[in-house]
């Protein structure tokens, strides 16, 4: 096979990536390119990221359509310099397609680099320079530009290079060298042997051997299995527990031939969608949800964020601030409802890692605030105007919205009265918060008006008692109703 | 309460630049603009001058004819058709902003806003106010140029900056109050098409904000054409006398008085923050300008200030880079970085035109630097030769230990096109030795920022 082609294929970005969305093409075939120049945007569950060549040459085909859904290490595309033949460039491709799936894998990751992704891409990067990596902070080190981003690129830390540029500054060529003399291989070159760790070698990882086989037959990688066997072994139950996560439709789906009228249109369903789709259908058909309501009083809370907010031109506390900040000290209170279940093990976190629910254009996505119950509300505050506006920018990391420990959905805003959440699995509880709205209560025998929020818990009944939810509930309330005592 | 991601209040090159960067990121973006899209760069700043004075090199040009071998029997000026291709310009250029909001999907709103609250902001439109929320609000808002107590701008007698770039007649004599970068451009303008012209500094020297040198050129060079410059002097008072303005001078010689035909002020500018309803939010100002991090942000949660609102120095350039360094970083872009001031070029656009980036030599070694200088003299280059433009000077200024470039100062012709070059080796880090070692093309007006770095390491060639 003529080595001067280079497939573009589908990356693999983070752990629970299997498939991807062809969303928009920037090249066409014919254009000439360059290292680094962006490919195409791939939408994923979670993501729209831009693939970017890691080759120079001309694109010659493009075998993947907007809107069309490939698995992860699928053929997308060819580079090529010009002088190789249309004939070679058929031959690479109907040999790439039939080519063994785990192959393909291995290669792929040389081929391509994510933008604005890096943990993912020093993961990729094709060069073995571990001896060259450790060493403290090396901003000091007097180093030219393009010497310290590669070293960045490399993973090497500028320490352990001596310079013998101008002033005895890192030079490019010193990088350069010293990589190459640590067994390593330069970013651009394709001669070395594929790296078994692109796609998360799952060798070391501790597996019965049920398990390892099964996730060989389902095509799970180990590394996205929760370990809950003996002697810390990932086991069968942890494998299905992915495979039940997995999307089983197969990826072409076309939207089903319905009888096309002037009254209804085909949407294609986003990789979000489908995430979201499956998230919650095995979270309603697994977890019975169990679900109590109760109404907390908020007249205090606003008097204090009031307080808060006229005395500090720095903040803006909003309610939900204090929502996650009370859910936090009710969580510390009543762990039993800070737990994630996988359908075998629970796990009971000490840290309150909150997932908020925030609404995106055409989806929704949970950033997390982790150790809320660590957290003043202004810290919270902040962050939740972060994650908000990066959550909608689709610039969150995997790390700022997986895991979490509880969820929270707020729908007051549009004033909704009431509402149930379905439980964001492995999370065991939800709650589903209303507006704040005037009421007529009764107090002391007497009617009176107050500012009520109905909330709602819905939780994971296998796992969560009623009384421990209710107790949870009767917490918050008391957190939010005076909440002065979540300074405690 | 209609709802955005981001607002951005000013339409100017800070503005626009924050919005478009805003859209592609994927915020849902509005720009609040009371006048015109564009911001006084683009509508009575930068374009419409540069347009004027592209006049006044012709002018200059025509002067220069008949060493090149061209007479005139009769050469003629109408003032107006410059105005009109200067204001021409300006339109075209405020449409192509209007174009590009439109692109990007961005929502222009017309109308005066106000910070209603935290996050919240009005927007009144002929007496209609609209309420808008927004958890980013960036403030853009500009600058306008400053009175002196007891002089100020009239539009009749004392021009500022927008009448003396709209003039319907030439004046025969002209005083210029304040050597500042504009004050230095009208006054080199106005001579070349002819006025009559005086140029009056407060400091010791005009252009006082650049190297002592480059300053001291420019004034030999204004004097050899024909303007009058005083400086450490200053205009008590400008008084209406028939047709004609009587300016009382106090100067180093004593006090005088003397009748121009027109007075253009421009003593530096001062931040637009009023009506924007900030005292009441308490969000912090200095001196007229906003009070920012190096990110933008204000001591207001979600808002920011970005340009000339936010203090020095107040260039199109700075506002746009402040621009997508506060979108970015509210985006999360972990490679924004807060503007470096000493990055920032400075160009001035008389003639000869002045450019210059980071330290000057006084400020270099006041710094504490042990400093190595540069110079190399126009009249050594061939090209300036050949132009017979031969006037001017490039220093260099290097850090002696690191060989950092801490500074460079250029006058001569279109130094204003060869400034980026330097910016660059600053912004790469490199040092005398990279600049020594680039290949230089010849023949070229650029090829004295060689011969600068040479002598700063003693090896010129050509001197």
């Amino acid at each position: 096979m003529n080595n001067n082609i280079k497939p573009i294929i589908m990356p693999k970005w983070g752990m629970e990536m299997s498939e991807g969305e062809i969303n928009t093409w920037h090249v066409k075939v014919g254009d000439h390119i360059i290292v680094e120049t962006d490919l195409v945007d791939v939408e994923t569950a979670k993501i729209i990221n831009t693939v970017a060549a890691s080759d120079s040459g001309v694109v010659r085909a493009i075998v993947a359509e907007p809107g069309e859904t490939h698995i992860v290490g699928a053929l997308l595309g060819v580079i090529a310099p010009a002088e190789v033949s249309d004939e070679e460039i058929k031959t690479f491709i109907n040999s790439f397609s039939g080519s063994n799936q785990v192959d393909v894998l291995e290669e792929a990751p040389s081929m391509t680099d994510i933008v604005n992704e890096p943990a993912v891409a020093a993961e990729q990067q094709p060069v073995k320079t571990d001896i060259l990596s450790a060493g403290e902070d090396d901003s000091h080190v007097s180093a030219s530009p393009v010497a310290r981003r590669l070293a960045a690129d490399y993973g090497v830390n500028l320490n352990n290079i001596s310079g013998t540029g101008r002033h005895g500054r890192v030079s490019k060529r010193d990088l350069e060298a010293a990589v190459t003399a640590a067994g390593g291989r330069l970013i651009g070159t394709n001669n070395a042997v594929p790296s078994r760790e692109k796609q998360g070698d799952d060798s070391h990882v501790k597996a019965t051997p049920v398990a390892r086989r099964l996730a060989e037959e389902m095509g799970i990688n180990l590394l996205e299995c929760r370990v809950s066997g003996n002697r810390g072994r990932v086991c069968k139950a942890d494998v299905e527990a992915v495979a039940a996560m997995r999307n089983k439709v197969p990826t072409q789906t076309a939207v089903s031939a319905a009888p096309t009228s002037s009254s209804s249109t085909p949407i294609a369903i986003s990789g979000m969608r489908k995430t979201i789709a499956e998230r919650l259908q095995a979270s309603k058909q697994t977890a019975p949800h169990f679900r109590v309501q109760i109404d907390a009083e908020l007249d205090n809370l606003l008097a204090t964020r009031k307080q808060i907010n006229d005395a500090n031109t720095e903040v803006k506390i909003s309610v939900n601030d204090f929502i996650i900040k009370a859910c936090a000290s009710a969580l510390t209170r009543v762990p039993a409802v800070n737990v994630q279940f996988d359908g075998e093990r629970v796990t009971q976190f000490a840290e309150a890692d909150i997932s908020v629910a925030v609404a995106i254009k055409d989806g929704l996505i949970t950033p997390i605030i982790p150790g809320a119950n660590r957290k003043g509300l202004e810290v919270i505050s902040h962050e939740m105007r972060d994650l908000a506006t990066r959550a909608k920018l689709n610039r969150l990391k995997p790390e700022e919205f997986q895991g979490g420990s509880f969820c929270i959905s707020n729908l007051g805003m549009y004033g909704i009265k009431q509402f149930d959440a379905i439980i964001n699995p492995p999370q065991s509880a939800i709650l589903a918060v209303g507006s704040g709205e005037r009421r007529a209560v009764v107090k002391n025998g007497e009617l009176a008006v107050a500012t009520v929020v109905s909330l709602t818990l819905s939780s994971d009944h296998r796992i969560i008692d009623g009384a421990v939810a209710a107790e949870f509930m009767s917490v918050l309330k008391g957190f939010l109703e005076q909440p002065a005592t979540m300074l405690i | 309460m209609q709802q955005y991601d981001l607002m951005v209040v000013g339409g100017g090159p800070g503005g626009y630049v924050a919005a478009i960067r805003a859209a592609q990121l994927g915020f849902k973006t509005a720009l609040v603009e009371k006048q015109h899209l564009g911001g006084v760069c683009l509508n009575w700043g930068c374009i419409p001058t540069k347009s004027l004075l592209r006049g006044a090199d012709i002018a200059h040009m025509l002067k220069e004819a008949e060493h090149f071998g061209f007479t005139f029997d009769s050469l003629s000026f109408d003032i107006n058709k410059l105005v009109k291709h200067s204001r021409s310009v300006a339109n075209k250029l405020s449409g192509g902003v209007a174009y590009l909001m439109q692109k990007n999907n961005i929502k222009v709103i017309d109308g005066t806003a106000t910070v209603a609250d935290k996050c919240r902001l009005d927007v009144n439109h002929n007496g209609t106010v609209t309420q808008y929320r927004s958890n980013h609000i960036i403030l853009a808002t500009g600058a306008r140029a400053r009175n002196l107590p007891n002089i100020e701008i009239d539009g009749d007698l004392i021009w500022g900056a927008r009448e003396a770039m709209t003039p319907t007649t030439l004046p025969g004599s002209l005083l210029v109050i304040g050597g500042g970068a504009i004050g230095v451009e009208f006054a080199s303008l106005y001579n070349d098409l002819g006025t009559d012209v005086t140029l009056i500094e407060a400091a010791e020297r005009i252009t006082p904000a650049e190297d002592a040198e480059i300053s001291s050129l420019a004034q030999k060079s204004f004097s050899q054409r024909g303007i009058k410059v005083l400086t450490s002097t200053l205009v008590q008072a400008v008084e209406g006398a028939g047709d004609q303005a009587m300016a009382i001078i106090n100067g180093p010689d004593g006090e005088r008085r003397q009748k121009f035909d027109q007075v253009i002020l421009a003593v530096g500018i001062q931040g637009n923050i009023e009506g924007l309803g900030l005292e009441n939010l308490g969000v912090k100002t200095e001196n007229s300008f906003l009070v920012a991090d190096p990110y933008g942000k204000t001591n207001l949660v979600g808002l920011y200030a970005i340009g000339d609102v936010s203090g020095a120095p107040w260039l199109a350039h700075k506002a746009s880079h402040e621009a997508i360094v506060c979108v970015e970083k509210i985006a999360g872009i972990e490679t924004a970085e807060p503007l470096n001031k000493n990055r920032v070029p400075g160009c001035t656009y008389c003639r000869p035109q002045i450019a210059s980036v980071g330290l000057t030599e006084a400020q270099a070694k006041g710094a504490g630097h042990n400093i190595r200088v540069g110079r190399s003299s126009l009249n050594s280059n061939g090209k300036a030769l050949a132009i017979n433009e031969a006037e001017g000077l490039v220093k260099t200024v290097f850090d002696a230990n690191s060989g950092e470039l801490l500074g460079a100062h250029m006058i001569g012709p279109e130094v204003t096109e060869q400034i980026q070059g330097f910016g660059i080796a600053q912004q790469l880090a490199a040092t005398e030795h990279d600049l020594a070692h680039t290949i230089y093309a010849h023949p070229t007006v650029s090829e004295s920022m060689h011969e600068s770095v040479l002598d700063s390491l003693g090896v010129a060639i050509h001197q």
